[in-house]
């Protein structure tokens, strides 16, 4: 004796069906397909980047970024050297009394924390430390190794594009 | 930066945060999560797996390159559905793909694909209820489902396949509710109807 389906039980038999329907798997590479024709973003340092070098590609920018970084060498150079040889003394007793204060600080410090302490010597030991001119040396070679940086930069800023990552922005895009 | 892992547990909200920041993990996170719900509702649109899989990277490829259009105030899934259908649509109004061959799917090659993907229309007058719920029913609901008109299809399969609300599915195919429950509706009673000798 075969039982004839009401409406309500196909309904029913038919959203079970329609859910029990397997969801289908591409082949297995698919996610490769698709990342193959991605544009992935860039990084946003490196869209900054590709902007300034797309800026500064022109010859005239180029030209007049160069010249600009060379007269403030000059200047810079022709201040700051006569400036620490005329103030090497002024610099020297400038640096000496900063490490006076550390050191009476630190002395200071150190008496109020341990009370027993009351002889470090840290005082004789910053005395005795050798500080002449070597504080004129100090600020030439950080100028010397500012002004290299800069020149590194600019030359990498500067620099004929070489693959296809290095192209400049179109910034009509 | 969460690791590849990690990214399992974020909404897709913020995979698609991730991926904007040029996070390919994040890319291949959203392409985890929905290829396999895009190819099915594309597969059961045009019924042919290779033009399927090639539509199916169409749309990830065309959202993925438009993530920076995706407003997150929008359910992500409703925004690749979206695409999703229209690109299979596009394709059935191109080549006219919305009728299923009897002999079995279009892209069935071999004997064993044909008889794999065929009708299995089983005898009408030793057809109870226990047999239509056997395996068979499912081939015959997607034999029924493919016959429908592309519109009914969508709607169908995004309800009762990917389970989602009326108001999603209005919003994924850009229909008014009404027209949404009208469309299932009818859809329903389609089904039926083609199942109705089976009974």
């Amino acid at each position: 004796m075969r039982k004839r389906l009401s409406d309500q039980d196909l309904d029913i038999l038919v959203t079970r069906a329609l859910a029990r329907l397997p969801l289908e798997r591409p082949s297995p590479a698919f996610a490769n397909r698709v990342m193959d024709r991605v544009q992935l973003p860039p990084a946003r340092a490196l869209v900054l980047f590709r902007r300034a070098r797309s800026w500064a590609a022109q010859p005239k920018r180029a030209a007049a970024l160069a010249t600009s970084y060379a007269l403030m060498a000059a200047i810079t150079l022709g201040v700051v050297v006569p400036w620490v040889s005329a103030n090497s003394a002024g610099i020297r007793f400038a640096f000496g009394w900063g490490v006076e204060r550390i050191a009476a600080f630190g002395r200071e410090a150190g008496l109020s924390l341990a009370s027993w302490a009351v002889s470090t010597g840290i005082t004789d030991v910053v005395r005795s430390l050798p500080i002449s001119g070597a504080g004129v040396w100090v600020a030439v070679g950080l100028v010397v190794t500012a002004y290299a940086g800069c020149a590194i930069g600019l030359h990498v800023l500067l620099r004929t594009p070489r693959d296809k990552h290095d192209e400049p922005i179109n910034h009509a895009a | 930066m969460p690791l590849g892992k990690d990214l399992q547990t974020l909404s897709d909200q913020e995979i698609v945060a991730l991926a904007r920041g040029g996070r390919e993990a994040a890319y291949r996170e959203l392409i985890r999560r929905y290829e396999r719900p895009v190819f099915s509702l594309i597969y059961r649109m045009v019924r042919d797996r290779a033009l399927a899989e090639d539509l199916s990277q169409d749309t990830f490829v065309k959202v993925l390159n438009a993530l920076d259009s995706y407003r997150p105030e929008y359910k992500f899934s409703s925004w690749i559905f979206k695409i999703a259908n229209n690109v299979a649509i596009d394709q059935l109004r191109r080549r006219e793909l919305n009728t299923l061959s009897l002999d079995g799917a279009p892209d069935a090659r071999t004997a064993e694909d044909i008889e794999a993907t065929a009708l299995q229309a089983t005898d009408r007058a030793e057809t109870p209820l226990a047999e239509l719920e056997s395996r068979e029913l499912g081939a015959l609901i997607e034999e029924a489902v493919a016959r429908l008109r592309p519109e009914y299809r969508s709607c169908i399969l995004l309800r009762h396949v990917e389970g989602r609300s009326y108001e999603e599915i209005a919003e994924t195919l850009d229909l008014p509710l009404g027209t949404v429950k009208t469309y299932i509706h009818r859809a329903r009673l389609e089904l039926r109807a083609y199942l109705e000798p089976y009974r």
